[in-house]
């Protein structure tokens, strides 16, 4: 049919483009066919069409070409008719027929539910009515639409405005609650906003608005077109007299006030209406009454209507017309059932002739009428002229507000009602003429209100026309402003104005220009709930202001709450969301938020409020007073609800998802938690040389790969019963602390279905879900068949800003997979936050050691699951040290092992013993026993030092036992010592999968600095291989005292001999706090046991039988310090584990090439009261001074002593004889020079100061030892320089060297070689003979290469004093 | 709190020519927001300064076609509100320096004055090494640089 109609339409235009030949019908040709396929733009060219092509014809040429121009330049060409704006206008601007009928009128029809005026309304709208119409001008035109309006008389009058206020307000309400379900879904996003038509956008309420807005100002004394064209009178046949009831109808009191007061003329036109009911028999007696009334009446003007033709009332008729009139009707009501078709048709064609016939005519007559009577007065210079004096005449006499009282008969009510009357007839451009006319007018009567209503009316006449668009806003603006200037009184005029402005913008596409009129209309007034519809507009306008667009859509929610209508605020918060998600306004948007949870909250959605108030529980950024206020509005508000919230990832508390750890044990135990936390490559480098190496293809996992499926392939592994342990970070955010709650510990229950504690009251717990089949790792098809569920309940009281570290454990009870899913939490009581883990890359702690490859995130926190039979945490290791030297043990309690290993991190600290020593006393284990070879306890020496100790062979511990292995301590240097140990053993009848299994331990020591020992050594001027050396010992103790017990020298075969008895030093042989002790000792090289001092018990053992060993010989020569009487046992520092840690010291203190001796000092701690679990067990220190250095080439000087000489007859020569000795296991070059002694005078001296390598101020406390035998003894350096220097005064030495100034020879190793010299005396006196200087070069040795770094070095001659005496 | 104070306009000392300042990132996102007023209106001045955005869009896009504006990063007065006058700045990697000042006649030649030197302090705090291109400037000299120009502005233009 649509078809149709637009092939008619085309032929039309084509005959017209052919007789007429328009040209500006072209284009609108191209387009109807260009566009003939698609519906929608069809029908608006079609509409276009059926109004326009009458007109298009009839009006001159150029207004056409102009019109076109000027949509041309816009680039739309929109009919205004079919814009919004163009329909509403065409809409609600049409004639008011006003009806007056008798009660059983009524009566009649609300048999079929349906009012009189409700009955005939739908019919009052003709699309196609076609009737020529002829107004002013000479040109007739016809009009196809056309619409007129019914109205009962008693409702033609100015609603109420407080009610229509309250009618506003409840289609507010009513659409908020209609929508509201809607809302309560997802929240919109920005895009879908920007892709949504602008219906969609709009406001739902705003349509109904609109229209309630317009009605609620209807029937107003300033605008005609809402006053009655006619009047229809009804009356119904069984009315009495139906002849009297129409006239009694018309009776004026009942009339409208329109017609009473004079706004309007009482003498419209009238039709006469009969009702016939055919229920109520033949229609005889009403044809009768109807040529009564035409007798009575002009007969024209009677009509009969008979209606309610069905009987039965069982018409139903499809798709009722009167649905939009009775929209409140129900559904199961059938509106008009006793209305036939013919009644239909009737009632049609009734309408169809009242228009067409009576109304229309009538309103072209009228206003040919009115027009004449304008022209006569008004138009034309002179009248203009005369009216305007008139006019000004007036001026002073009036000035209320509402201007002028005009009555109908008034001219300038004449001219408003012509101007209405041609727009009604869309004679736009009569109407234009005769508004403009009667503007001025009302402008210069200062009627205000009808010079708006005026404006107004042009603007919108301007719009229809679609002409001078500028001048049509510019009407709309001065109308609008002249409202708002009124004030309050015409508010709705104002914002009716307004909104047909805006609609007028938005048809032009001056969408920004509406907003901000939307703006204007809400600034200047709150009516009811006013259009806060601003936000649309700047969706709408291209590019899109969302920004603004947010901000309003704030404003107008804001100004909803005002008005009490929640939901429509809540809706337009939500939209607002959708603005500022994303965004890091976060000010802003935790309003939003907060305002929308509190709204949903006061409608009591709480669960949707919390949705809403979730999202700014972490607002970190917010004040104190903010947090505390969204802290407690949120759990205000989850009380209410009265049930638990899970929420997947809760803000708060912030998790820390890089701090996750899982640490897990599958070959390794810890001892202890500490132990769990030292770095994984320590361990693996104690156990790199214990761990049976694991190649790719024999590790145990791949032999099990047959049993274990693919896909868990690459879980982790971990045991039954063994705890793994999950550390996760969790922050405060906000500065207010957060405190909740107390701690509960639950069991696991396995159960056949996911279970929760619903009682738990904790605060924070870890939820892992285990799944498990009967047998064991075969997981293959029967799938996840048991969850389970662990708790770990603690509390927490945060601080604001404060993390805390949560360490959480799991023990898994029985085989299976482990797949650790997640963190779940309790916040107060009623919000549990849950946190998955999965997505995330995870930062763990994986136990496989090199073995690990890169795992896939997902598959970190999956474990498979395996039995051991006897979990190895039940392990008891403990191991007690005592701070200084000495023993302990290991206690074992465990199942069958064997195959024990163990590393220790740092030997030079802790030593493995051996096992004969548990059962031996300390200290008397150490204690020396006179040749008997200890052959059992040096037998570790060498594996030591690899520093795998392996137990024996034969050791193995069973179950429910304990092993106990002794362990050497010896806290070598003072600070902070961390212990690293891992014992490695292997399992019987376990499983094989897990073959071995490696226990760590970790301590951690602080030790305290107890005795400061230091030597000095300085080789014996007369003897060779003899040395003079002096022990300084301090006690660096606040309170302890030691004993001391003795000195042994380690090295190649020293003999130590005190020079003094301990006694005379130190009668008591105890150091106390702070005291500082020296001693002297001679050291030389011990021949025979034979010739040992009585005080040397021991001279020398020699420990290791085998030859290749590359150490030093353990030779020993021990001083016992104590009293003389003692007979205390020395301790054996050659035997196992003083020897051992003398190793390492040598080891830590460095190497020298240079003979050397170490020196080993042993004092004891007693302590009258000890706390320790050892009482009574004496403490054994021992320090080790190593590479004591020397030169190891010796010589002395043999000479007379005295001798005399006559010099009148010749220089004295001396013979001398020097004995040198190398010491060293190389051969040597020794190079003796010899210097003239007035030039080398001092020199000697500062020589002789650095040989010895001793700063000058370290002498205090050395003294001169009284010479025991012939040999002067001159031991120190100052005293040496004294001595010199008194000699070099007391005589003018003459002497020199004869011979070569320099000899050389070479030194085989420990070899002695004597060679002569000789001196010439010139005079008598005392020379000392000391001005010479050694240097000797050590051939380097082969295997001690690397560290050869001291193989050459000089040395100054020892003091020798020659005394030449004159003879006489 | 409530947003109906926006409207209402918060009372605002009258020597306080400038109430609040604004670097916005080239993606909208807030860097630095500071208010000089002693009302709690933070709220509002957010709400002032994010609306602005939409006019600096709206200047970028469609600019001017005369030659000397071409590079011009003054934007000039964006919008006047009720109580504000809102001025805009946009430097050349597309950071927004936004002025809210309650001063009704400000002379143009002040604000650009502003503007350069707030310009100058800006670049200044972004070229510190420990500053992350994109977050919010945290940096307290720059806070207090820019509250001494915020002085000095209303010292200049009272003379």
């Amino acid at each position: 049919m649509v078809i149709v109609t637009t092939k008619k339409a085309h032929n039309f235009f084509l005959r017209r483009h052919l007789t007429t030949g328009h040209p500006n019908l072209e284009p609108l040709l191209c387009t109807s066919n260009r566009k003939i396929r698609s519906k929608k733009p069809l029908a608006v060219h079609l509409s276009y069409i059926r109004f326009n092509q009458p007109r298009a014809s009839e009006k001159p040429l150029s207004t056409c070409i102009r019109a076109s121009d000027q949509s041309e330049e816009r680039g739309v060409m929109v009919d205004p008719a079919n814009t919004p704006l163009g329909k509403m206008l065409l809409e609600e601007i049409t004639p008011v027929v006003m009806v007056l009928c008798t009660p059983l009128v009524e009566e009649s029809c609300l048999k079929n539910g349906l009012s009189f005026v409700q009955m005939l309304s739908p019919f009052c709208d003709f699309t196609n009515i076609d009737v020529p119409v002829q107004t002013a001008s000479d040109q007739p035109y016809r009009l196809h639409k056309f619409k007129f309006r019914l109205f009962y008389a008693s409702d033609i009058r100015q609603p109420n405005l407080e009610v229509a206020k309250e009618r506003l307000k409840q289609v507010i309400t009513k659409v908020g609650e209609d929508d509201f379900p809607e809302i309560s879904s997802d929240l919109p996003q920005v895009n879908d906003l920007l892709s949504r038509h602008e219906s969609e956008i709009l406001p739902p309420w705003f349509q109904f608005f609109n229209k309630e807005l317009v009605r609620t100002l209807s029937f107003s004394d300033h605008e005609a077109f809402d006053h009655p064209v006619a009047c229809l009178l009804v009356v119904s046949s069984r009315d009495e007299e139906p002849i009297n009831r129409f006239i009694d109808l018309f009776n004026t009191n009942k009339l409208p006030s329109l017609l009473n007061d004079g706004a309007m003329d009482p003498k419209i036109l009238k039709h006469y209406l009969l009702v016939h009911d055919n229920q109520d028999g033949a229609s005889a007696k009403a044809t009768k009454l109807l040529t009564e009334m035409r007798s009575t009446f002009r007969p024209n003007d009677c009509q009969l209507l008979c209606i309610n033709s069905s009987q039965d009332g069982q018409t139903r008729h499809k798709d009722t017309p009167w649905a939009t009139f009775r929209s409140d009707a129900l559904a199961t009501e059938h509106l008009g059932h006793f209305l036939k078709l013919d009644d239909l048709n009737e009632i049609k064609n009734l309408m169809q002739e009242l228009s067409s016939k009576h109304i229309i005519p009538y309103m072209e007559q009228k206003i040919r009428l009115l027009n004449q009577q304008v022209s006569s007065t008004r138009k034309g210079f002179r009248n203009q002229f005369k009216n305007l004096w008139w006019r000004k005449g007036k001026e002073d006499a009036l000035d209320t507000t509402n201007g002028p009282v005009y009555t109908f008969s008034s001219i300038e009510s004449q001219i408003r009602v012509l101007g209405d009357y041609a727009f009604m007839l869309r004679d736009y451009e009569l109407a234009v003429s005769s508004y403009r006319l009667i503007s001025t007018d009302y402008k210069l009567d200062k009627a205000w209100k009808r010079y708006a209503g005026v404006q107004e009316m042009i603007g919108l006449t301007y719009f229809m026309l679609d002409q001078s668009r500028k001048e049509a806003e510019y009407c709309m603006e001065n109308a609008f402003n002249t409202y708002l200037k009124l004030g309050s009184a015409v508010q709705q005029n104002a914002t009716r104005c307004g909104l047909w402005w805006i609609e007028m913008q938005k048809t032009r596409n001056q969408i920004k220009e509406a907003a901000t009129v939307y703006f204007r209309i809400c600034g200047s007034f709150t009516f009811g709930c006013d259009a806060r519809a601003s936000f649309f507009c700047y969706l709408l306008s291209k590019p899109p202001m969302l920004h603004k667009y947010g901000f309003h859509l704030v404003l107008s929610g804001d100004h909803y709450k005002k008005c009490d209508q929640i939901k429509h605020a809540i809706r337009t918060y939500r939209n607002a969301v959708s603005v500022y998600r994303g965004t890091t306004w976060n000010l802003i948007k935790d309003c939003v938020h907060f305002h929308i949870g509190q709204w949903y909250a006061s409608l009591g959605m709480y669960d949707v409020a919390v949705t809403h108030m979730l999202e700014i529980l972490a607002s970190s950024h917010q004040s104190k007073t903010s947090q505390e206020l969204f802290l407690r509005d949120f759990l205000h508000i989850v009380q209410k609800t009265g049930k638990m919230f899970e929420v997947l990832k809760l803000q708060l508390p912030v998790i820390n998802i890089s701090s996750l750890k899982a640490i897990f044990e599958d070959h390794r135990t810890y001892a202890s938690p500490a132990a769990a936390s030292i770095k994984e490559g320590v361990w693996r480098s104690l156990e790199e040389d214990m761990i049976p190496s694991l190649s790719a293809k024999s590790n145990w996992l791949d032999v099990q790969s047959k049993l274990i499926p693919r896909k868990y392939k690459e879980s982790n592994i971990c045991v039954a019963g063994e705890a793994i342990i999950v550390g996760i970070e969790f922050k405060n955010p906000l500065q207010i602390p957060i405190s909740i709650l107390k701690a509960n510990s639950s069991n696991v229950k396995p159960q056949n279905d996911e279970y929760k504690t619903s009682t738990s009251t904790g605060f924070l717990y870890i939820i892992l879900v285990l799944c498990t089949t009967s047998n064991g790792v075969c997981i293959t098809t029967a799938g996840i068949l048991i969850h389970l569920w662990f708790y770990r309940r603690l509390t927490f009281h945060w601080k604001g800003g404060e993390t805390i570290l949560v360490q959480l454990t799991v023990t898994p009870r029985v085989e299976g997979i482990l797949t650790i899913v997640g963190v779940k939490w309790k916040l107060s009581s009623s919000v549990v936050g849950l946190h998955n883990f999965e997505s995330n890359s995870v930062n763990k702690r994986i136990a496989k050691g090199r073995r690990k490859a890169k795992h896939s995130p997902s598959a970190d926190l999956k474990f498979i699951v395996i039995k051991v039979h006897v979990s190895p945490t039940n392990l008891l290791f403990a191991v007690f040290i005592n701070i200084f030297l000495l023993c302990n043990c290991i206690l074992l309690v465990l199942f069958t092992m064997n195959n024990l290993k163990m590393k220790i991190s740092n030997p030079r600290f802790l030593n493995a013993g051996n096992q004969s020593y548990l059962n031996v006393e300390f200290p008397a284990c150490l204690e020396k026993k006179l040749n008997v070879e200890q052959s059992g306890g040096h037998a570790n020496a060498k594996k030591m030092l690899q520093n795998v100790f392996h137990f024996p062979e034969d050791i193995s511990v069973q179950e429910e036992t304990s092993l106990s292995w002794p362990l050497w301590f010896h806290a070598a240097v003072p600070g902070h010592i961390s212990l690293y140990i891992t014992v490695y053993y292997e399992m019987e009848n376990v499983s094989s999968i897990m073959k071995f299994h490696t226990l760590r331990m970790h301590y951690n020591l602080q030790v305290l600095p107890s005795l400061d020992v230091s030597f000095e050594l300085s080789p014996c001027p007369s003897r060779l291989e003899e040395f003079l050396f002096r022990m300084d010992v301090v006690n660096k103790t606040s309170s302890e005292c030691f004993q001391i017990h003795q000195l042994s020298s380690v090295g190649q075969r020293w003999d130590v001999s005190l020079l003094q008895p301990v006694d005379s030093i130190l009668p008591s042989q105890s150091l106390f706090a702070g005291q500082a002790l020296s001693c002297f000792f001679m050291l030389k090289v011990g021949t025979t046991i034979e010739e040992l001092a009585p005080w040397i018990i021991h001279l020398y053992h020699r420990k290791s039988s085998t030859s290749e060993d590359s150490n030093p010989l353990f030779l020993q020569s021990d001083v016992r310090l104590g009293p003389p009487g003692n007979s205390e046992a020395l301790f054996d520092v050659c035997s196992s584990p003083l020897a051992d840690f003398h190793d390492y010291e040598r080891l830590y203190q460095g190497m020298s090439c240079q003979g050397n001796v170490d020196f080993v000092f042993i004092t004891q701690l007693r302590r009258g009261n000890i706390d320790s679990g050892v009482p009574h067990r004496p403490l054994l220190f021992s320090h080790h001074v190593c590479h004591c250095s020397f030169s190891p080439i010796s010589w002395f000087l043999d000479g007379p002593q005295t001798i005399q000489h006559n010099f009148s007859a010749s220089p004295c020569g001396v013979n001398l004889k020097m004995t040198i000795n190398n010491s060293s296991d190389a051969a040597s070059s020794v190079h003796i020079k010899t210097f003239d002694p007035p030039s080398s005078n001092s020199q000697s001296i500062d020589a002789t100061a650095s040989q010895s390598g001793l700063p000058l101020e370290n002498q205090a406390g050395w003294f001169s030892i009284p010479a025991v035998n012939d040999t002067k003894v001159i031991t120190t350096d100052a005293l040496a320089k004294r001595i010199t220097k008194s000699v070099s005064l007391e005589s003018a030495p003459q002497f020199i060297w004869t011979g070569s100034s320099s000899t050389k020879l070479k030194l085989q190793p420990r070899a002695t070689a004597e060679i002569p010299l000789q001196i010439c005396v010139f005079a008598p006196g005392i020379y000392d003979l000391s001005n010479y200087a050694l240097c000797w070069n050590l051939a380097p040795i082969e295997e001690s290469q690397g560290e050869a770094n001291k193989s050459s070095g000089e040395c100054r001659g020892y003091p020798y004093y020659l005394t030449v005496l004159q003879s006489t | 709190m409530f947003l109906s104070e926006i409207t209402a306009g918060a009372k605002i000392r009258e020597e306080e020519m400038i109430v609040c300042v604004a670097v916005v990132g080239h993606q909208n996102n807030p860097l630095y927001i500071q208010s000089f007023t002693d009302a709690d209106d933070a709220l509002k001045l957010h709400h002032i300064v994010h609306c602005s955005l939409d006019v600096v869009d709206e200047r970028v896009n469609n600019p001017k076609k005369s030659g000397p504006t071409l590079n011009e990063t003054f934007l000039g007065l964006l919008y006047p509100t009720e109580n504000y006058k809102v001025y805009g700045y946009l430097t050349n990697t597309k950071v927004k320096f936004i002025l809210v000042t309650t001063d009704l006649d400000v002379r143009d030649g002040d604000v650009r004055n502003f503007f350069r030197r707030f310009h100058a302090a800006y670049v200044d705090a972004v070229s510190n090494p420990f500053h992350v291109p994109g977050k919010k400037i945290t940096s307290r000299t720059f806070a207090d640089r820019v509250s001494t120009i915020v002085q000095s502005f209303g010292l200049s233009s009272a003379v």
